[in-house]
């Protein structure tokens, strides 16, 4: 299989100027200037294979935007090397940007003025789409994305989420091999979220599209990337499964107890001393939290022994959610 | 072929947006007449009191400025990069744009276009033939097909100095005030450049060539053999000034660092 994206020791670097305090200092940044570079992403690699969906995450700042930017031949790399689809995207830029779709969430794709059907038979004309390929492909696309009674109403008049799945198709005209989204689902409701979701499982299972998403709302990625990237300070700091980051860093199960009794944090200690099981107490719903490795043979036990010594209200098992466990990252970082 | 097949995409689709907008449009058009009316009565009232101004007469002059109209229409029709800084590089629009296969400046003409400003061509023609009849000039088999040639000199001209002032954004983070002071020297190019002393004479002819859109081509028309050279530099310009305009246009978009979400 063909790699659709090939980064190594990617690197940009921007210049930004500082300026002095007061307004003396405002007089010297007249005459000389003091220059700064930063490194937005510094010296990444990764492969993306053909067919592929990748969450590219990181916190603000962290140079997802920048990467993106580059691999759409936005912006051209410091150094390093990118290739997209076999080509260099900044230099065989025109050339090359028909082979990609790309969706900025916040940014529109579309004219404001015209009715969206417009937009898009002139994007057809843009991207030399010929009409037995757009009628057999967009169809289908209209169809799925339920935007057929949107078709001939001018843009500025649709909702978010309205406007976000005429996006989506429009950045699917010329069916590319290749789809990047940018903050996909910033701001849309639920139902909007779900249906984009499931429409970019099915492109990407019929025609086997690679697509590389950055977004804030991991359920997103949850839901459709087996494989993520996560940006830090413009460093990969993790690049694999989405199953094996939340094996090596969900930190085990949290078990809720509430009882009906008045119950110390000492008695539960005790009742549990012979298992490693850390509790803490939330003080105002009385709601006792057990922590314990991820053992379900474990869990039981604690359980039953819990049960067999206290009244018991409710019971709750949580797994670490994947947002807890990327905001741990952030917090301690990797190490 | 590609590109002006997509250019006549965009036209039809910029007149579909404009007829459901008759009104606006309707005010658009008078307030550009209103505008031309302004400027020509301006010209009237200094001839009011002189009938030569460094050796040009009110006819002559009114001539000039007729010609001047057309290439200007041209010019405010197709390059509305005025305000280029604001919506493309602050708004970052321009990352929309280089996601498409046609080259970026080409795009930006095509999206911004004003069709409506053509009208001053309009107006510029009906001045230059009242003009052309009070002076009692002939008009040669030849004379249509050289308008045509300088009127897309002077447009050249103009657009290439108006999209390199754009590229500056390119470079300067901050917001220049460059553009509507070009608007206003390009206003000297509709005067007889030998009424202005040498220095401003050699700026508005090598550096900011605006005597290219007004005074220089409407000369050959005037008869006046000692500007004729000029005159048929005016396509040359034109298109060295905007070739030197997309060469910077070309490498600034390559050091575009883009905006920020």
């Amino acid at each position: 299989m063909n790699d659709a994206i090939t980064v190594r020791n990617l690197k940009k670097e921007f210049k930004a100027y500082s300026s002095r305090s007061g307004l003396k200092g405002a007089f010297r940044d007249l005459l000389t200037r003091n220059y700064k570079i930063v490194p937005a992403v510094n010296n990444i690699s990764f492969n993306v294979k053909q067919g592929e969906m990748v969450g590219y995450i990181g916190e603000n700042g962290a140079g997802k935007s920048t990467t993106i930017k580059m691999l759409t031949g936005i912006l051209t790399p410091t150094s390093g090397e990118v290739i997209v689809n076999g080509m260099n995207p900044h230099k065989d830029r025109e050339k090359f940007v028909s082979t990609i779709g790309v969706v900025f969430g916040q940014r529109s794709q579309l004219w404001w003025d015209i009715a969206v059907q417009e937009s898009f038979r002139l994007l057809k004309k843009v991207y030399k789409v010929t009409d037995e390929q757009y009628d057999s492909h967009m169809a289908h696309v209209i169809k799925t994305l339920d935007i057929e009674p949107l078709l001939d109403k001018p843009v500025r008049k649709l909702s978010l989420g309205q406007r976000m799945r005429c996006e989506l198709a429009a950045a699917l005209i010329h069916n590319p091999p290749l789809l990047f989204l940018d903050e996909p689902t910033i701001g849309l409701d639920v139902l909007v979220k779900l249906k984009i979701r499931e429409f970019l499982k099915e492109i990407n299972e019929k025609y086997n599209t690679t697509i590389l998403l950055t977004t804030h709302d991991l359920s997103d990625i949850e839901a459709l990337c087996e494989r993520v990237v996560m940006l830090d300070d413009g460093k990969i700091i993790y690049d694999g499964t989405l199953k094996s980051l939340k094996e090596k860093w969900g930190e085990g199960k949290e078990i809720e107890f509430q009882f009906l009794e008045e119950v110390d944090l000492s008695d539960l200690n005790k009742i549990t001393a012979s298992s490693e099981v850390k509790w803490e107490k939330d003080d105002k719903e009385a709601i006792f939290t057990a922590f314990t490795e991820d053992n379900d043979e474990l869990i039981s036990l604690l359980i039953a022994k819990v049960v067999a010594d206290l009244k018991v209200k409710d019971i709750n098992i949580k797994e670490t959610s994947t947002e807890e466990i990327i905001r741990n990252i952030y917090d301690r970082g990797i190490s | 072929m590609f590109y002006i097949a997509i250019f006549f995409q965009y036209v039809a689709q910029y007149m579909k947006t404009r007829m459901q907008y008759r009104a606006d449009l309707f005010v658009e058009i008078f307030s550009d007449l209103l505008f031309q009316a302004v400027n020509l009565i301006f010209i009237i009232v200094v001839f009011g009191h002189t009938n030569l101004l460094g050796g040009w007469t009110r006819d002559e002059i009114i001539f000039i400025y007729g010609f001047f109209l057309v290439p200007y229409a041209l010019f405010s029709s197709f390059f509305n990069i005025w305000d280029f800084n604001e919506r493309y590089i602050v708004k970052g629009e321009l990352d929309r744009i280089l996601t498409r296969p046609i080259h970026s400046l080409f795009q930006i003409v095509l999206e911004r276009m004003e069709l409506e400003s053509l009208f001053g061509a309009v107006t510029g023609i009906a001045v230059m033939i009242y003009a052309g009849n009070s002076l009692g000039l002939e008009i040669s088999w030849t004379d249509p097909f050289l308008f045509f040639l300088f009127v897309i000199g002077g447009m050249l001209v103009y657009g290439g100095i108006f999209v390199m002032i754009a590229c500056i954004s390119f470079w300067a983070d901050a917001r220049t005030s460059i553009m509507p002071m070009m608007y206003n020297i390009g206003n000297y190019g509709r005067y007889p450049v030998d009424i202005y002393n040498s220095v401003i004479r050699f700026v508005l002819t090598w550096v900011l060539p605006f005597a290219f859109v007004g005074v220089y081509p409407a000369s050959y028309f005037l008869g006046k053999e000692e500007w004729f050279l000029y005159s048929f530099l005016t396509p040359v310009i034109g298109i060295v000034f905007f070739g030197i305009s997309i060469l910077t246009w070309n490498s600034g978009v390559k050091r575009y660092r883009g905006a920020g979400n």
